[in-house]
């Protein structure tokens, strides 16, 4: 027994003695987090090594504030209780500024527990967060409004593809947020709603769905799903015929979809996404980004190395601002009202929301004359007139709101 | 022999006895050192240890105790986590009643696998569990969003504990040593369990079933028992899992979270006591370190994984109790 | 939306292609279990890496039948080699143990793949002859789906052919019923468990190479796949080969017809199936006493 004591005291101490050791500085000035291992992997490489992108750009200049800057980068495993240990731990060892997540939802559970906690987080991904209630003074977006690639390519589809259409739409907020842009939009130019079926995440067979859909002969079909849904679907339609006869239209497309898709992947298939690579064609700025990721990377940057990228970078150009690097009261006016034009034409954060305003640029699949990383044509750019809503009607939800608690078919 | 030593051998054999002083001489040690654990390592880290821990030993109850293979036990945690995020969330009740509600949650998914799976042995209780614990989360995740908010996660307000004292549960440090208190408790608790009659009969099933049963004890009774206890302490982990995070997340129920408490008991050691608790330490810490260094650290986790089953079967702490046991009993007579 | 009888048709052709899948899995789960004693919790893995296997093979030659089956002989030899240096050394111990051992190896092996390979999918195609579909009114009948049933059909014939018609296939039958009586008789037991894995592992293997041109072909692929096998096996009965394809069968039509009608619970209802069948035969439907 009092071995047991003396141990247990000696372990104390020891503990103790570790702790007082322990270093009083913040490790670094940004701490990111993006589910590196997991099936979405792919995706959140691109974002970590825009942001490895930003940070080497900025050191190469001098740093911010005349000082070298320096992040971490940590694994999120796509779970939001990693997610939010990670962000937390950062907080623990004194960084107040964390971004990233590639998952809508864990964002939101990060925004949450941010906002309780005066932290600054720049997320990255495609999310709610400038919406309704789940809005929160200290959260950024550089990915994009869930509901604005939507919007974009719902004007685009009932402009250019028909007016009869139907949706797939996986079962959870972002699916939601496609169908109700789509609806709204729907509503206002007289398109033909045809029938939403609700498919869980996870699907991956969708098969079953192909004998209603070509009984309902719609003009378009929207796919509001993501991730190996996505791929499952696409290729499975491919196979089955659909999508010779009836166009596709993602709201959200990507880089490692077109390519995993393989030819299925052709001229009737339409996507959305916040960013190409061939659009450095269009805004010169861009052209440096394109060549030094492509050189160092092997491979052209997706969108979500933009988002990774301008988030980055716009953090330290609020910090040059600013004037400081850690202090989040005088940071977020600087990125309020801050103004850019990297890869993307002239962007801002707009202030009541903290949302990136940008274009969406609408793609159209090659199909078999696909080559390398040359997967798709930028056929349309839809600019963030069109698809964001005003200020306080998205901090109130009055549009989308309605919309999307009473979707049809759930 | 001498006459003394004859005595020795027949009075002194309790086979469990040496071992039973350590480990309740490790469970003390480990508790202190809990006490001073967030100064060591990080806090969310060291929260999440003990919450996983509490969940490891839970599970340990059936693996190592019982000798009940669980692969389901995601199914209670999440139980334990939704019901006690949901009375939060939609009845608006204090920390106490929501660890109840988690506590009565893992109880109930426990009686349910209990009552399908409790007669059957090894391999098909290991199925059932599995897939029992996978509906639940195929449940969650879409049939019953609107109650769970499915993969966004159902987000809590901010807690407070104001019985006895007020304690701010959004300090990390507060909320640490809430959850180490209640871990305490718990794993003081289970200790209790396990020394008393009802204990040592589940070592016996864990043995030898049938002498067990020959001996007059109702098998399926104490194994229904043990389920219930395993899913009791489980939802409690579960609960405060929830309140730590500040949410109830959809991946709390998938089966990998079964896989890795698995994992972490068995790299304790399923045949002690405290294996599993310092398992989970090693395992949590490990994990987060190694991914530190490389996106790939699944990798270095399952090589490690696959070579402690090949070499120490027994786990860390077990390894170490056998080797403790081997010196104390010489090798001749 | 009407039922008409073109479209049930269709779920029951498509509900039996996906069952084919399942069938090749819980096949190869069953022969493992049922002779090993091992539940494979790395089986997934196997489907995953046959998939690869298969991307890989066509990538040298480009011809969609050889990569099939060069692909099913690969993973087959991988998996015997796992099972020579790793997995026999912990034949005898606690069931936890092999058990445990497949599931580190599940856990090990994408990330290697994700090395290898990148994190980006591949794509796997469907064999000129098997694109497409053919149209007979409203019904569409794909010829990739039809190849698959057709595959399962075969695989059964030859597994039944195999078992019960060939020597090898009695010695495994034999061993799964006593191993030690067989060892008594002279036979190399520890060889015919080599066999009889990598025949299980075989089956995973074409389940996923055969998988791909439908699927996302990624490391983690074959996570899910491994639930799905046993929660076929539990169905079938554990040790039950029959058991195993009557379950994959089973199973197909249900998530089939459940995608349909409330594809809510198309992911549920695998597991709503095997616990009203347990409630209903508690060992499965053809499983055997003893066989817990």
């Amino acid at each position: 027994m009092k071995r047991c004591l003396v141990l247990t005291l000696l372990a104390g101490l020891c503990a103790l003695a570790f702790a007082s050791t322990a270093p009083a500085a913040p490790p670094a000035d940004v701490g990111w987090e993006f589910p590196l291992s997991g099936p979405y992997g792919a995706y959140a490489e691109e974002m970590k090594r825009g942001v490895e992108m930003a940070v080497d750009e900025w050191n190469a200049k001098g740093g911010v504030l005349g000082k070298p800057v320096k992040v971490l980068v940590r694994d999120s495993e796509l779970k939001a209780d990693v997610a939010l240990r990670r962000m937390k731990e950062y907080v623990d060892s004194g960084i107040n500024i964390i971004g990233g997540n590639l998952s809508g939802g864990i964002s939101m559970v990060i925004n949450q527990w941010a906002n309780k906690n005066k932290v600054l987080y720049m997320s990255t991904c495609h999310n709610s967060l400038g919406q309704g209630k789940d809005w929160g003074y200290y959260g950024f977006t550089t990915g994009i409004k869930s509901y604005m690639t939507g919007a974009a390519l719902a004007d685009f589809a009932f402009e250019k593809l028909g007016k009869k259409w139907m949706v797939i739409a996986a079962d959870y907020r972002w699916g939601h947020d496609q169908v109700a842009a789509f609806l709204y939009k729907s509503k206002q130019v007289g398109g033909e709603f045809l029938g939403a079926i609700y498919t869980p995440i996870g699907t991956r067979d969708f098969s079953a769905y192909v004998p209603q859909i070509l009984a309902k002969k719609p003009d378009f079909l929207v796919l509001s799903v993501f991730g190996s849904d996505l791929v499952s679907a696409i290729k499975q339609f491919g196979e089955l015929g659909l999508s010779q006869r009836v166009k596709l239209a993602l709201p959200k497309t990507a880089m490692p979809i077109m390519k995993e898709c393989g030819a299925s992947y052709n001229e009737n298939v339409y996507g959305a996404a916040t960013w190409y690579w061939t659009l450095y064609k269009k805004y010169p700025n861009a052209k440096p980004f394109v060549d030094s990721y492509t050189k160092k990377f092997g491979r052209p940057p997706d969108a979500d190395a933009d988002s990774g990228y301008v988030g980055a970078y716009t953090l330290f150009m609020a910090m040059e601002k600013a004037g400081t690097r850690t202090d989040v009261a005088k940071i977020i006016p600087a990125l309020e009202g801050l103004k850019w034009n990297l890869n993307h034409g002239p962007e801002e954060f707009r202030k009541c929301d903290h949302v990136r305003t940008q274009t969406v640029v609408i793609l159209q699949g090659l199909g078999t004359k696909a080559k390398g990383w040359d997967q798709a044509k930028v056929i349309a750019e839809v600019p963030p007139s069109k698809t964001m809503l005003p200020c306080d009607v998205d901090r109130a939800d009055t549009v989308y709101g309605p919309i999307r608690d009473h979707l049809p078919g759930k | 022999m001498s006459a003394k030593q004859k005595t020795q051998e027949t009075t002194s054999y309790k086979p469990y006895s040496w071992q039973a002083i350590l480990e309740f001489r490790a469970m003390w040690v480990v508790l202190a050192l809990g006490l001073v654990l967030p100064f060591v390592i990080s806090k969310p880290l060291a929260t999440e240890i003990m919450v996983y821990a509490l969940f490891a030993l839970a599970f340990n109850l059936l693996l190592g105790h019982t000798g009940i293979i669980s692969f389901g036990h995601a199914g209670y945690l999440g139980a334990g986590a939704y019901a006690g995020a949901m009375v939060v969330y939609y009845g608006g009740v204090g920390v106490w009643v929501s660890l109840l509600a988690a506590m009565a949650g893992g109880t109930l998914v426990a009686v349910l696998i209990g009552l399908l799976a409790v007669k059957r042995k090894g391999a098909y209780f290991a199925m059932i569990s599995l897939a029992i614990a996978q509906m639940l989360y195929f449940l969650a995740l879409s049939p019953f969003k609107r109650w769970t908010d499915g993969e966004d996660s159902l987000k809590l307000p901010p807690l407070s504990v104001d019985f006895p004292f007020h304690i701010d549960l959004s300090d990390q440090l507060s909320l640490y040593y809430f959850v180490f208190v209640i871990v305490a408790l718990a794993v003081l608790a289970q200790w209790r369990i396990l020394s008393s009659p009802f204990g040592h009969a589940l070592k016996g099933i864990r043995e030898n079933e049938d002498r067990i049963r020959a001996c007059g004890f109702d098998i399926t009774r104490i194994k229904f028992l043990s389920i219930i206890y395993s899913g009791l302490f489980s939802g409690l982990a579960g609960g405060l899992l929830a309140i730590y995070l500040g949410a109830a997340s959809i991946t709390i129920l998938f089966w990998m979270t079964s896989g890795i408490v698995v994992m972490q008991t068995v790299l304790g050691g399923t045949h002690t006591f405290m294996g599993p608790f310092i398992g989970t330490a090693v395992f949590l810490y490990l994990r987060n370190n190694i991914s530190n260094y490389t996106d790939r650290w699944e990798m270095w986790v399952g090589a490690m994984f696959m070579a402690l089953i090949l070499l120490f079967p027994e786990g860390i702490w077990g390894t170490i109790v056998q080797k403790i046991g081997e010196r104390r009993r010489p090798s001749a007579s | 939306m009407e039922l008409s009888w073109e479209i049930i048709l269709m779920q029951v052709i498509m509900g039996l292609a996906l069952g084919a899948i399942y069938v090749l899995l819980a096949s190869g789960l069953s022969i493992i279990f049922g002779l090993l004693d091992v539940l494979n919790f790395a089986h997934g893995t196997f489907y995953m890496l046959g998939a690869y296997a298969m991307f890989t093979a066509i990538s040298l030659c480009g011809n969609f039948w050889v990569g099939l089956v060069a692909a099913v002989v690969i993973v087959s030899l991988i998996g015997g080699l796992f099972e020579i240096t790793l997995l026999k050394r912990l034949y005898g111990t606690d069931q936890i143990y092999p058990l445990l051992l497949c599931f580190g190896l599940g856990i090990f092996i994408p990330d290697i793949i994700k090395m290898a390979f990148g994190l980006i999918g591949k794509v796997v195609d469907y064999p000129a002859m098997l694109q497409g579909a053919t149209f007979v009114g409203n019904l569409i009948l794909p010829k990739y789906r039809i190849f698959l049933v057709v595959l399962m059909a075969l695989v059964l014939l030859a597994l039944y052919v195999f078992m019960k018609k060939t020597s090898i296939g009695m010695i495994i039958r034999a061993a799964t019923r006593d191993r030690l009586m067989v060892n008594c008789l002279g036979i190399n037991v520890s060889r015919v468990w080599t066999v009889g894995f990598m025949l299980g592992i075989g089956l995973a293997a074409l389940a996923g190479a055969v998988a791909a041109p439908m699927v996302q072909t990624i490391p983690n692929m074959g996570d899910e796949m491994t639930v799905e096998a046993f929660v076929v096996v539990v169905i079938g009965g554990l040790g039950s080969l029959g058991g195993a394809a009557l379950g994959g069968l089973i199973l197909g039509q249900v998530v089939s017809f459940v995608s349909l009608l409330a594809p809510d619970w198309s992911n549920v209802s695998i597991f709503l199936t095997m616990a009203l069948i347990l409630v209903l035969r508690p060992r499965g439907l053809f499983g055997e006493e003893g066989r817990d």
